[in-house]
C-alpha cells in the first residue's frame, strides 16, 4: 500500500505559469532580485524526498528570535534558487550551522558589516552533485555552487526578514550575498581537507560556514620560498585587520594550484601556512594612522599589539581555484571576535 | 499553477508595545549602552536632558558586554523595572 504522503503546511498561491510566479513573488520581496524557480509542491516533494526529510523537521533555530526553520521552508527556498532535489542535505547541513549560537546568525545577517555566509563544502558530496573547484572557484563555476549558496540567501530574506534595509542593515554588503558557496579541491592536493581538520571523519560531507566579508585576491608568482607566499597572505590579512576590522578570529585563505605547489614542493601542509600567518598577521595600535584612523590610536597603548588569529586553528585553509595564476584569496570574517565557523556533516 | 509559498505562514508573535507614559516626570529611566564608541557621550547628554528638562526621579546607566548579540536575559529582567528603557546605538 502506498503511504499516505506527509502534508506541506505552506500556503498555496494561485498563479497562471512560471511567469507570474516569478512576477509576483519579485512584488512581494520573497527574491534576491533575480527569477526564481516556482516553488511547486512536485519540487519541493521531491527535494524532502531526496534529503529524507519531513516537511515539519525542524533544521534549525534562529537563536535570537526564537524562529523555527522546518525542512518544508529550507525545500520551498531552495527550488525557488534552482537546486536540483539532491542539493538539498547541503543547503540544511549550511543552514544547521548558522543557527548554531557559535555562528551568531541574528547579529552576521542585520549588522551594518554586510557579511554572506561563506560555505565550503567537503566530501564526496561534491563529486555527486557535480561542484566545481577549479577554474572560477569563488564565483559561478557550477550549478550546484551557485544554487546551494543563493538557497541560503533566500532562507535568510524569507524565513528570518533579511531584506535590506529591514533586518539587513548592510550598509554596503557584497556580491557573495547572491551566493557564495566553494569547494575544495581535496583530489588535487596532498593537503587534508578543511573538514577533516574540523574533526568530521574521513569519507563524510560536511559544510563549513562563517559569516564573510567579500574576498581580497592577492598575487604573487615571483618566489619559490613558501614563506614568502605566507607571507603575503599574511600582509593582506595585516592590510584588513587596519582597514577594516583589528578584531581577531577565523580568516579563510584560498590557495589554488600554483602556489599551492610550491608550499608543497617545500613540504609545507597546511599546519606551516596556520603557523606562520599567526605569527605574522599582527599589527600595533599605532598602524591605524597609516590607515587614517589616527584618532583611534591615542584612545589605548598605540604599541598595543593585535593578531588577526586566536590560535593558528583559526585559519580556514582551502585548496581550490584553476591550474594556472599565481593568485591567493584572502577572505576575512564580518567580526572576527563574535561569529565563528561552524561545520556541520551533510547528512546523505 | 499552485505554489508555494516561501515565507512562514503564521505571524511570529509580535512584541507588544508597552503604553506610552503621559510624563517622564517623578519616573525611572534606564539608558542602556550597546558598547559601541559613540553611545556614551550620546547617553550623557541625554541623561542631561532627563535630569534638567524632564524632572526624572532616578536614571540608571547599563551596558551589555556584546554589541552584537541580545542583552543577557538578566539585564534584561533588570531593566524591565524601570518605566523606560532607551537603548542606544553609536556606530
Amino acid at each position: 500500500m502506498t503511504p499516505t504522503p506527509q502534508p506541506l503546511r505552506s500556503a498555496r498561491i494561485e498563479v497562471a505559469d512560471a511567469g507570474a510566479a516569478d512576477e509576483l513573488f519579485q512584488a512581494n520581496g520573497w527574491t534576491d532580485g533575480l527569477p526564481v524557480v516556482p516553488p511547486t509542491e512536485e519540487r519541493v516533494r521531491a527535494a524532502l524526498a531526496a534529503a529524507g526529510l519531513a516537511p515539519e523537521a525542524v533544521i534549525g533555530v534562529e537563536p535570537v528570535r526564537g524562529l523555527a526553520i522546518t525542512a518544508e521552508k529550507v525545500a520551498v527556498n531552495s527550488v525557488m534558487a534552482g537546486c536540483l532535489p539532491e542539493y538539498l542535505p547541503v543547503v540544511v547541513a549550511a543552514v544547521e550551522a548558522m543557527c548554531d549560537e557559535a555562528y551568531l546568525l541574528h547579529g552576521s545577517s542585520a549588522s551594518t558589516g554586510g557579511s554572506a555566509p561563506l560555505l565550503i563544502v567537503n566530501g564526496p558530496v561534491r563529486a555527486r552533485l557535480g561542484m566545481h573547484a577549479g577554474h572560477n572557484a569563488l564565483a559561478n563555476g557550477s550549478r550546484a555552487n551557485a544554487t546551494i549558496g543563493r538557497a541560503v540567501r533566500l532562507v535568510q530574506i524569507n524565513l528570518l526578514g533579511c531584506l535590506p534595509g529591514e533586518m539587513d542593515k548592510s550598509t554596503l554588503g557584497h556580491p557573495g550575498k547572491y551566493s557564495f558557496c566553494l569547494a575544495e579541491d581535496e583530489e588535487d592536493s596532498p593537503w587534508t581537507p578543511l573538514a577533516r581538520e574540523r574533526g568530521v571523519p574521513p569519507g563524510r560531507s560536511a559544510v563549513t560556514v562563517m559569516a564573510a566579508e567579500s574576498p581580497r585576491q592577492v598575487m604573487n608568482e615571483w618566489t619559490d620560498d613558501p614563506a614568502h607566499l605566507a607571507e603575503t597572505f599574511a600582509a593582506e590579512i595585516r592590510a584588513n585587520m587596519l582597514g577594516y576590522s583589528i578584531w581577531p578570529g577565523n580568516y579563510a585563505l584560498v590557495i589554488p594550484k600554483q602556489p599551492r605547489e610550491v608550499f608543497v614542493a617545500a613540504g609545507w601542509g597546511k599546519r606551516e601556512i596556520r603557523e606562520y600567518v599567526f605569527r605574522s598577521a599582527r599589527v600595533r595600535r599605532a598602524d591605524w594612522r597609516i590607515h587614517g584612523k589616527g584618532a583611534l590610536v591615542d584612545r589605548g597603548d598605540p604599541e598595543q599589539e593585535y593578531a588577526a588569529l586566536r590560535s593558528p586553528d583559526d585559519l580556514l585553509v582551502v585548496a581550490a581555484g584553476g591550474p594556472a595564476g599565481g593568485f591567493a584569496a584572502v577572505i576575512p570574517p564580518w567580526l572576527g571576535n563574535r561569529s565563528y565557523a561552524v561545520t556541520r556533516e551533510v547528512k546523505e | 499553477m499552485i505554489v508555494l509559498s516561501p515565507v512562514p505562514d503564521a505571524p511570529p508573535d509580535a512584541a507588544r508595545m508597552a503604553a506610552p507614559l503621559e510624563s517622564l516626570e517623578g519616573r525611572r529611566v534606564a539608558l542602556l549602552d550597546n558598547g559601541k564608541f559613540n553611545v556614551a557621550p550620546f547617553l550623557d547628554c541625554v541623561e542631561e536632558l532627563l535630569r534638567s528638562g524632564y524632572g526624572v526621579r532616578e536614571v540608571a546607566r547599563r551596558r551589555k558586554a556584546n554589541q552584537n548579540a541580545p542583552a543577557p536575559a538578566p539585564l534584561v529582567a533588570e531593566l524591565a523595572g524601570y518605566d523606560a528603557v532607551i537603548s542606544a546605538v553609536g556606530d
